[in-house]
């Protein structure tokens, strides 16, 4: 690699577009992993109680977000 | 709005029921508006997605469309993002898909009396099946990239709005769509420099 391209390949790495997105990209697979956690809590009978206290948020909160699914 | 559209636009809208149909949706949705996009005839649509380099690729288009809502949503660019912090998207979706069925990560598709007695469930079930033989509600989704197709027309001083407003609302609306067309080198900068020349 000459010495331009291997400059250009660094700089790209330190794109903050690049780790901007991903992080934008995990609070989205967080937000589809907790929908699926609390769905499949809720079929095995878990009150919302539970399930935000193991959520760390209030009951409140748990059945504001997930409630109508 | 629907007396700004021009025919062809409206022809897409209801191509648009016709794939929720074929897919046996019970709701018309946005990828149903591009899909019926990607299949149509009308001359603007066809030239867009020429420029795009798109029509040849309306399988893959299908099957990235699926992809994403397998992976809840996340586009191959987002996957990408997240596989460069070493965390490897589709694992996970294997993983969740193990324990909680396949289609997991998309989201359980909420059926109308899921909150009744069985009983009862199924007679409402059959009332909505009934209903939705000739009636298949817009997702709020989809209704918003209709709106939106009447802002992008605004937007650009135009007074009617056809397929090319509709494909560019389907660019800026945010979500799996949106990031599909992306990854296919389809954003809202491409696709109005395909339809319309350089961007004003």
């Amino acid at each position: 690699m000459s010495e331009a391209t291997d400059l250009a390949a660094r700089a790209g790495d330190q794109d903050p577009r690049v780790g901007l997105r991903a992080v934008v990209a995990l609070r989205r697979l967080l937000e589809q992993l907790e929908a699926v956690q609390v769905r499949g809590a809720r079929n095995q009978g878990w009150s919302w109680q539970e399930i935000a206290a193991e959520l760390g948020v209030s009951k409140q909160a748990v059945h504001k977000k997930h409630g109508s699914r | 709005m629907f007396e700004r559209f021009t025919e062809s636009a409206r022809r897409t809208v209801t191509g648009a029921v016709a794939q929720a149909e074929r897919l046996d949706h019970p709701e018309v949705t946005e990828e149903h508006l591009l899909l019926s996009l990607l299949d149509t005839a009308e001359a603007r649509a066809l030239f867009a997605f020429t420029a795009l380099g798109l029509r040849d690729r309306r399988e893959e288009i299908e099957a990235a469309l699926a992809d994403a809502r397998r992976r809840g949503g996340l586009s191959k660019a987002e996957t990408d993002a997240l596989f460069d912090l070493g965390i490897d998207v589709d694992a996970i979706v294997r993983k969740v898909e193990e324990t909680h069925g396949e289609g997991a990560m998309a989201g359980a598709r909420r059926n109308a009396g899921d909150d009744l007695p069985p009983r009862e469930a199924t007679r409402v079930r059959g009332r909505l099946r009934r209903k939705l033989l000739d009636h298949r509600p817009f997702t709020p989704e989809a209704k918003k990239v209709l709106e939106q197709s009447l802002k992008v027309a605004l937007g650009r001083g135009d007074k009617h709005i056809g397929e090319e407003h509709l494909l560019l609302a389907l660019t800026v609306r945010p979500g799996v769509v949106s990031e599909v067309l992306k990854d296919f080198g389809a954003g809202y900068g491409d696709a109005e420099r395909a339809m319309f020349g350089e961007p004003r």
